[in-house]
């Protein structure tokens, strides 16, 4: 290196040296043909510390610093270009010679034909921006951990939250796999689970009832409500189920059972099952336990219920059997509401005690001036039950002549009223009652056989109540019920000795000797309860079976005595008595002597 | 002695410095110090027997805010392409990186290296994606700076491609 003062500012060196200085830069002239540059000027501190000796005015700067070389070789582009072009090399660090570093940036240029290299060294305002870079950075790292550590959180908790969805869903799966109807009731009482079954058999939708309180999301009668709320407050070992019905547009019967939730204290779970088609078999038994206004679900009743719905079906003639008061009438109603005439009237006639005349005229009609008194035209009972039916009641009792006339409209389908030539066409289902055992009155010649078999082709028989003593609680309660609304009393049930006095007694009236016991009795009744005291009083003196609530024959010490309380009520009069008893009066003729009672 | 410019580019805080100076002093610091500018270190290495001088760029990290200058590229001989795999963004920074280098230098010799192998757990750079830009042509390295794991390898590989891609003197 050669020492040679700077010739940039040979008129005012000093004020130049002052700018340099202050700018804290180190200018060099490139020399011509040559690569070492001449210093011009006096070089700031730095820069004396960095490469040497102030007075070493020429060097290679190239050598100075790799960057500086590489740098020198695209400072030509300045140089080259057009005039008062500049190019600036960016900042570079440096290391300096105290072990520290400085950064530093080089600008090319030519002035004139002067191929200059100016390079100063970057102050506070770049440590500053250095700054600010560095805290930004920072900043930005910090940022980028704190945003992975969540989606770190987050991807965790949505793996959790997947494998505890899949549990949920394979144990949702098995729920409604087992067909299970469940709900979950929180803390407050808020349904937060229901099951599809459950749902279905609620005959609700997950809306409707998820996150509402079960109060108010289940539509249920008060009663039921509290049964619910009293289940869910007992101890869970004293808990039993409980039937309810939901109300709404598909009413169903429930059995609600309450468990504890085994894991969450204070919520439960409640499992619903259908009990729907049990009420209804059920309901549909009660149902059978009456027909068409017959009551009673004896096997004979059933039988019975069973026959009529038969022969409803044809349109035959049906005899009907069975002792007074065991409901004949009842049963030819049912016959006929059951059957395709039920929109057609149903007229009952009862021919007994009826003369002959009066008879014909009653079913066949008249003629006006037919017979004295006959002042109109009249029409029978057959031209009233034009495509209905007739109910012929106590059918032994009427005379030979109507027997004759009878069949022969039944024969023929049509009558001919009293006094008229021109007979009439008919439609009419005849149903004929007696309490007569006809085939005896055919023997003794006060029946016509051929009338018999023609209304008797089909044929009812109905048992006496005492054969079907099963009926009699059935058949009292529903009396009980239809009198008390007839007269407005309120009477809620029979004490049980009641109803083992109705139990045991002979029933000689049959079923209309039952409803006149219960009418009397309600008359009686000062209480809610018929007690035995209120019964008509040939009921009270019969013996009372022992606390038994099924029928069992009377042993014979009672028996002896109620044959005994027959014969005095009727006055001696045997064929009362043995009606009264229900026995035939060859029966009662036989129990007299086995007995050992006389008569008189 | 041969001599060959050589830049360190990628995003910011991917390791540039940390891992230059693990190579030319053999020191690491856990603090970030970023760089601001460039600073310039040497060291040479021997290829088949062949000492080649280094001359190491080591530049201010590039992000959104600063672009690399394209005369701090100029004459480079070759470059490497440094990568954090625990920052997936900085991945497309050292992608874009590449496309200003071949268009300020041309295709020259280039390394990639994946730095911060020492916390390979938290890598968010997956294998499949090394796969497609190995597939693209790339070499791709893994190291790490702070234990020294594949550093002296990483620019001993780039001296190789240097000297091949060189003609002898
Ligand atoms: N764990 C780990 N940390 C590293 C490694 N290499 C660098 N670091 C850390 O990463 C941060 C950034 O390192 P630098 O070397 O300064 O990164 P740079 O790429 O030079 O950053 P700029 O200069 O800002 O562009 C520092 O805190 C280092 O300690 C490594 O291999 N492993
Ligand atoms: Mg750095």
């Amino acid at each position: 290196m050669k020492s040679r003062p700077g010739n940039l500012a040979p008129h005012n060196e000093s004020l130049f040296n002052a700018v340099l200085s202050t700018l804290d830069m180190v200018v060099f002239e490139c020399e011509e043909d040559s690569s070492e540059f001449r210093l011009q000027g006096l070089p700031p501190e730095w820069w004396r510390a960095w490469v040497g000796p102030a007075d070493c005015t020429m060097l290679d700067l190239g050598r100075c610093s790799p960057f500086l070389q590489e740098y020198l070789t695209s400072a030509h582009l300045a140089w080259a270009g057009t005039p008062g072009a500049t190019e600036k090399s960016g900042p570079w660090t440096e290391p300096d010679r105290q072990g520290g570093s400085m950064t530093l940036e080089a600008t090319a240029l030519a002035i004139g034909s002067k191929k200059l290299v100016l390079i100063e060294r970057l102050g506070s305002g770049f440590k500053e921006m250095g700054t600010i870079v560095q805290r930004a950075r920072e900043r930005m790292l910090a940022e980028e951990r704190t945003a992975k550590a969540y989606r770190k959180t987050e991807t965790h908790l949505i793996s959790k939250l997947e494998v505890s969805e899949r549990t949920k869903d394979d144990a949702l799966a098995l729920l409604q796999h087992l067909g299970l109807a469940a709900l979950v009731l929180d803390e407050r009482g808020h349904i937060t689970f229901a099951s599809d079954r459950g749902l279905e058999i609620l005959g609700m939708t997950a809306e409707a009832v998820i996150g509402r309180e079960w109060e108010q999301a289940l539509p249920l009668p008060e009663h039921d409500r509290m049964a619910i709320r009293e289940l869910i407050n007992t101890a869970s070992d004293r808990r039993k189920a409980c039937v309810v019905g939901i109300e709404g547009p598909r009413p169903s019967w429930v059995e609600i059972e309450v468990h504890g939730d085994p894991c969450h204290p204070g919520r439960h779970i409640v499992i619903v099952h259908d009990r729907t088609e049990l009420h209804t078999l059920r309901r549909v038994l009660n149902e059978q336990a009456s027909f068409h206004d017959l009551v009673g679900k004896s096997p004979a009743m059933l039988r019975t219920y069973q026959l009529v719905r038969d022969v409803a079906q044809v349109d035959s003639t049906v005899l009907i059997e069975g002792e007074t008061g065991t409901g004949k009438e009842l049963i030819a109603r049912a016959i006929h509401s059951c059957s395709s005439r039920k929109h057609k009237p149903f007229i009952a006639a009862n021919c007994a005690g009826l003369t002959d005349s009066i008879l014909t005229s009653q079913l066949f009609g008249h003629k006006r001036g037919a017979f004295t008194g006959a002042v109109n035209d009249q029409q029978g009972l057959f031209e009233a039950a034009e495509g209905g039916t007739l109910f012929l009641d106590e059918i032994g009792d009427i005379p030979q002549q109507v027997q004759t006339a009878l069949l022969r409209v039944l024969q023929e389908k049509e009558i001919t009223r009293l006094g008229e030539a021109k007979p009439r066409k008919i439609d009419v289902r005849v149903v004929a009652a007696t309490h007569h055992n006809l085939s005896e009155d055919v023997v003794r010649g006060s029946f016509r056989a051929d009338l018999l078999y023609r209304i008797r082709i089909a044929r009812v028989q109905l048992s006496p109540l005492r054969e079907r003593r099963e009926d009699i609680p059935l058949l009292a309660q529903s009396f009980l019920g239809q009198i008390c609304t007839a007269t407005g009393k309120t009477i809620e049930r029979l004490n049980p000795d009641t109803l083992r006095l109705l139990m045991s007694h002979a029933w000689p009236g049959n079923v209309r000797e039952l409803k006149s016991a219960i009418e009397f009795a309600v008359i009686s009744c000062k209480t809610k309860e018929v007690l035995p005291i209120d019964l008509p009083p040939e009921i009270i003196s019969a013996p009372v079976v022992p606390s038994s609530s099924v029928w069992i024959p009377l042993p014979n010490r009672d028996e002896k005595s109620r044959f005994l309380a027959a014969l005095s009520d009727a006055k001696g009069n045997r064929t009362e008595a043995a009606r009264r008893l229900g026995v035939s009066r060859a029966t009662f003729y036989r129990r007299l002597v086995e007995l050992d009672i006389d008569p008189r | 002695m041969m001599q060959k410019k050589v830049c360190m580019l990628g995003g910011f805080a991917v390791g540039k410095t940390s891992l230059v100076r693990r190579f030319v002093s053999n020191v690491f610091s856990d603090h970030y110090h970023t760089t601001i500018g460039v600073t310039v270190e040497k060291k040479s290495v021997t290829v088949d027997d062949r000492d080649i001088m280094l001359v190491l760029w080591d530049l201010y990290g590039e992000d959104e805010f600063q672009r690399v200058r394209d005369s701090y590229l100029r004459g480079s001989s070759g470059y490497i392409l440094v990568m954090d795999g625990t920052r997936k963004a900085t991945l497309d920074t050292a992608l874009a990186l590449q496309q200003t280098a071949l268009r300020t230098v041309g295709t020259v010799p280039f390394i990639s290296i994946i730095n911060k192998a020492d916390v390979r757990s938290e890598w968010e750079i997956d294998e499949r994606t090394i796969e497609q830009l190995r597939a693209q042509g790339w070499t791709v390295l893994f190291g790490s700076a702070k234990l020294g794991q594949g550093v002296e390898e990483l620019f001993v590989a780039l001296a190789t491609q240097l000297v091949h891609a060189a003609p002898i003197p």
